[in-house]
């Protein structure tokens, strides 16, 4: 073995994973269950998200991954028979503690639908619809944060010129970063995002692709996606769920070449029946 | 394959086509070994027009490569494979490289065999050493096949293993003929021949230790080049 | 091969598409059929039509009767053969039949009754003088007959043409009158207003035992004031009255007698035969804004229906106001916060069985509750003053509108629960995720994208309301209101008093009216006048709607 080499490739030459793998921790999630009425969506969801990283999850339909995304800004609460035990802390605290307020949570957590869901106004009062809610109103300042999101959405140089115009005017995949600009106008931490590319073409889908990449340095993203080959290109971290549990959390990397788990194995490589 | 996941892909023509890939792989080593043979009987038996038929048909073997060349690029742009997939096709694509590679050399020893015969040299007497390296270097693929085919992780390690003893009877080998040399400066030529034989036939013995990496990786996702091969052992069985 | 042709064109359902076709045909045949006919018998009163002097025997008599045709049919001579007609037996065409004629004769005062029936068979001649003149009367229906002379202070008038000056005479009265009438009904009907309100408050003070010297002073003074006013103003009009009374005119009836008609007592004057077609146009649609602008006279056979039309509107309008947040707050309660289960599943039903109970129910429910528990309780605190007479524990305008919007609150609370039900998830989501509270998001996404849906509830409420008679009757709608209940009195809308309605209008004209010929138009007329109204306010609601459906278009794709 004398020619055999024994320093490890650095794997930073992969742009995708350029994130300082040494991040600190955002959100500890601790053995996190769901309880639809009497049915159990969620089951003892352990794992750590790093701050300034792109964690995917992926999983078949009704694995409770959009259940678990929805847990994070509490999103889940609006179901009359929901039940979570467990705890998700964030910055030190729990963010199921009786004495979190939820609005201010979801202010810290942004989150953006998958259809994207623009409200029927004009589209400087859609990215100005939660700093109005944080009780903004003068207009220049109004004006000067919706165009640092939109510009931060990618989306400025598309619509300078109409922000009067309805936002129902604009082509889906503008919608949607339309949504985004309007989840970061707020200035969350976090941000989730659900499937955001699942009704989009292609080519809006890499938009948004390359944005979620742009937005990685300043928050941490969540993203739930059906799409495997999306969830490789854009995360970090990969979470793989399957009937409500956590099958496998991972390196991106790990997970797409070398899944750990079987499941994981058979899913991503559509052996999954 | 078989031993990392029992069902199949919900894409029956996604299966087809894996096993397709495989078994023209297997095809292609078949190919490859039998060159391999006929090329060292030439050799032995100083048979020049078994070593014609050899180097007549290497490009069997080239164009085998170029074809699963293709249905590999195929499969990665229209499957997007993943995981086990995924590490199949990219072993599948070196292996080929690899095979290809000691098509060439089995190409390189029949003909050595061609100019040894045109000598007219009582080969066995003089060059016995060069079978034990050949029957070695010859076992070795045929295993290292046989690791693949049958994704046998630790028969694949034993090809890998089974390269330093290679090189060794190598070496004893070339300073062997260096004697001859040294001895009968008008046999140079000659030995020479042989020499380039013996160095195709070790080169043949360092692919088949590649294909029994790429037959580690393609099972166990483990990257096992140039690492120390008893912490790879220890990681792979553990 | 017939049958199986049959059968194919059977089961290409062309059939059923005819079928269906010919529902439809027949529904708009219906609709349009009816309101043509409504349109053409109520808008065919207003035309000038032609008088004719009809001459006719009668027991041996040659008589001459001045008068319009209303209608004129043919009937058989046995169906007549109890009605006392002329002697002569040898009748009728070679069938046996007559044709008669409906006339209006006018000059009631003079004649008794307005209509009659004439016989061809007993007609001698009829012609259309030029000059036979039309009056309309603020009495007595309209006149016919032949101008004679004017005069001024009981002096003839005689330097001038007859007719001319008679027509600057009358504009001249008309022009009085409406001084007259502003002063009356504007100022001087404010003045007494005011001093009944003093009234009010000296009493309500008398019961607080507050009424001390001081108080009674100001008041006295108060009043003395109003009362000073009111003498300047009874002069003006008393000098009115004096001007007004200067003139009268000469006139000769059909049969030939001659009387004095002060010009005071005519609204209108016209020479009908005289007229050409455009005059005629002009008259007729002077007419029809008259008929729209005026107040009524005569028991409501004549004059306009204007405080009907502004009753219905005005009483259309509060209810809108009324129901409209009543039927969202509780249709909002009922989708967005109320726990769904079988509780609001029955309120739900009860609701929607809400809207089939009979209106007349809502009526007697409306005077029992609002009318005289309601309206009784805050007579006694707030309204003692006025007490024994009600102020809102009687019948009125507040109280029809509570009464409507409660017969409609069921339509409102339908139409906006369905409207929020539709407003997508994912936009309640895209705001709560925003951390708006659920009321924000009620505030500024939900309900404005519903409002589309409210309006069509609200469109839906209007049309039921404004067509709604029944319960009113009980509840506020009287056949001849003395004043509107919007005027320019404070506080303005007065929400205590009683108001007509297109829709009583409709049936006092029509049932209960002394002289139901001359109303029979009127009913038709105003019955047009109230689809209209109500077809006006929808459109206006539909146009809302549209506006706003296009604004907060759901999203779709």
């Amino acid at each position: 073995m004398t020619e055999a080499i024994a320093t490890k490739i650095d794997p930073s030459i992969l742009t995708s994973s350029s994130a300082p793998d040494d991040a600190e921790t955002c959100m500890d999630v601790n053995k996190l269950n769901l309880f639809y009425g009497e049915s159990q969506a969620l089951t003892d969801i352990s794992f750590q998200m790093k701050k300034n990283h792109v964690t995917a999850f992926i999983g078949p339909s009704g694995c409770g991954k959009s259940t678990l995304l929805r847990c994070f800004n509490r999103m889940n609460d609006l179901v009359d028979s929901v039940r979570v035990e467990g705890e998700i802390i964030l910055d030190g605290k729990n963010i199921y503690a009786p004495d979190i307020d939820v609005t201010s949570l979801r202010q810290r957590v942004g989150m953006v639908f998958q259809k994207p869901n623009p409200f029927p106004m004009s589209i400087l009062e859609n990215v100005a619809y939660g700093l109005r809610l944080q009780g903004i109103k003068k207009r220049s300042l109004l004006e000067e944060k919706v165009e640092w999101a939109l510009r931060g959405s990618a989306l400025w140089d598309e619509v300078k010129d109409r922000l009067d115009e309805s936002a129902l005017g604009l082509s889906g995949g503008q919608q949607q970063r339309l949504v985004i600009a309007r989840a970061i106008a707020i200035e969350p931490e976090i941000l989730l995002l659900d499937e955001p590319a699942s009704a989009l073409d292609p080519i809006s889908t890499l938009k948004i692709e390359e944005l979620i990449y742009e937005l990685k340095s300043q928050y941490t993203i969540l993203i739930v996606t059906h799409n495997m080959q999306q969830a490789a290109r854009v995360s970090d971290e990969t979470a793989f769920m399957y009937m409500g549990e956590m099958i496998e959390f991972g390196k991106t990397n790990e997970i797409f070449t070398n899944p750990a788990k079987k499941q994981t194995e058979d899913y991503i490589t559509g052996r999954y029946g | 394959m078989e031993s990392n996941s029992t069902s199949q892909h919900i894409s029956h023509k996604f299966d087809e086509e894996m096993e397709n890939l495989r078994n023209q792989v297997l095809k292609m080593g078949g190919l490859v070994e039998q060159q391999i043979s006929g090329a060292i009987d030439a050799l032995q038996n100083t048979n020049a027009s078994g070593a014609e038929k050899i180097i007549l048909n290497d490009h069997k073997v080239n164009a085998l490569e170029v074809s699963i060349d293709e249905a590999c690029t195929q499969i990665l742009a229209r499957r997007q494979p993943a995981a086990s997939d995924l590490r199949m096709v990219v072993a599948v694509i070196k292996t080929i490289t690899d095979l290809e590679r000691i098509g060439d050399e089995a190409e390189k020893i029949a003909k050595m065999a061609l100019n040894l015969a045109e000598e007219d040299i009582n080969f066995h007497s003089r060059y016995a050493g060069i079978r034990h390296l050949s029957d070695q270097v010859r076992r070795m693929v045929h295993d290292v096949l046989d690791a693949y085919a049958r994704l046998n992780v630790d028969a694949a390690l034993k090809v890998v293993r089974d390269d330093d003893e290679a090189d060794k009877e190598y070496q004893d080998l070339i300073r062997l003929l260096i004697t001859y040399m040294m001895e009968d400066p008008r046999t140079i030529s000659e030995v020479l021949d042989v020499m380039w034989a013996a160095r195709a036939l070790e080169r043949i013995g360092d692919h088949a230790k590649n294909i029994g990496e790429y037959v580690i990786y393609l099972v166990k996702g483990k990257d096992i080049r140039h690492l120390d091969l008893d912490d790879v052992e220890k990681d792979i069985l553990s | 091969m017939i049958n199986q042709q049959t059968k194919a064109w059977f089961k290409s359902g062309t059939p059923w598409i005819w079928l269906n076709a010919g529902a439809i045909a027949i529904a708009l045949v219906a609709v349009f059929g009816l309101l043509l006919l409504i349109l053409f018998r109520g808008m065919s009163h207003f035309w000038p039509a032609n008088v004719e002097a009809f001459h006719y025997q009668n027991n041996e008599n040659n008589l001459t009767v001045i008068a319009e045709i209303i209608e004129s049919e043919t009937v058989p001579l046995e169906a007549l053969h109890n009605i006392e007609i002329s002697d002569n037996t040898d009748v009728g065409d070679e069938y046996g039949n007559v044709t008669r004629y409906l006339v209006k004769t006018g000059n009631r005062d003079i004649l008794g009754s307005d209509f009659r029936w004439l016989y061809d068979i007993d007609l001698l001649d009829r012609e259309q003088p030029e000059n036979i003149m039309a009056l309309e009367r603020i009495e007595w229906g309209n006149f016919y007959g032949y101008l004679n002379a004017v005069y001024e202070n009981g002096n003839l008038v005689t330097d001038k043409e007859v007719w001319p000056e008679f027509i600057d005479r009358l504009n001249r009265t008309n022009d009085i009158r409406d001084q007259i009438l502003q002063l009356e009904q504007g100022d001087i009907g404010a003045i007494n207003y005011q001093l009944e309100r003093l009234r009010l408050k000296e009493k309500r003070l008398q019961l607080d035992n507050k009424l001390t010297d001081a108080a009674i002073k100001e008041l006295e003074e108060q009043r003395n004031n109003l009362n000073q006013e009111y003498g300047v103003l009874l002069q003006q009009t008393q000098k009115l009255y004096q001007q007004i009374n200067r003139d009268s005119i000469k006139a000769t009836v059909m049969d030939g007698s001659e009387v004095t008609i002060p010009l005071e007592k005519i609204v209108k004057a016209w020479q009908p035969n005289k007229m050409s077609t455009l005059n005629k146009v002009g008259y007729y649609l002077h007419t029809l804004w008259a008929f729209i602008t005026e107040d009524p006279r005569e028991a409501n056979t004549e004059g306009g229906i204007f405080p009907a039309i502004f009753g219905t509107v005005l009483m259309v309008m509060l209810m809108a106001v009324l129901v409209t947040p009543f039927g969202v707050v509780a249709a909002v309660y009922l989708r967005e916060y109320a726990k769904q289960g079988v509780l609001t599943q029955i309120i739900r039903i009860t609701v929607n069985n809400l809207a089939g109970v009979p209106s007349i129910v809502y009526g007697i429910f409306g005077l029992g509750f609002f009318v005289y528990f309601l309206g009784g309780n805050i007579d006694a605190l707030f309204y003692p003053e006025a007490l024994p007479s009600p102020t809102f524990g009687t019948p009125g305008l507040l109280w029809s509108s509570l009464t409507l919007a409660l017969l409609t609150l069921p339509v409102v609370i339908v139409a906006t629960e369905e409207g929020l039900s539709r407003i997508p998830r994912s936009l309640r989501e895209g705001s709560l995720g925003l951390g708006a509270t659920k009321a924000e998001t009620l505030w500024r996404i939900v309900l404005p994208m519903a409002s589309p849906a409210i309006m069509t509830g609200l469109i839906l409420a209007v049309a039921r309301a404004a067509g709604e008679v029944a319960p009113l009757m009980l509840v506020g709608v009287v056949k001849l209101a003395p004043t509107l209940p919007l005027d320019g009195n404070f506080p303005f809308l007065h929400l205590d008093r009683k108001f007509m309605h297109l829709g009583f209008h409709i049936y006092d004209v029509g049932f209960q009216s002394p002289n139901v010929e001359a109303a029979r138009p009127l009913v038709y007329a105003t019955s047009f006048l109230l689809v209209v109204v109500i077809v006006t306010l929808n459109l206006t609601a539909i146009n809302l709607r549209n506006k706003l459906r296009e604004k907060y278009r759901a999203l779709d794709g």
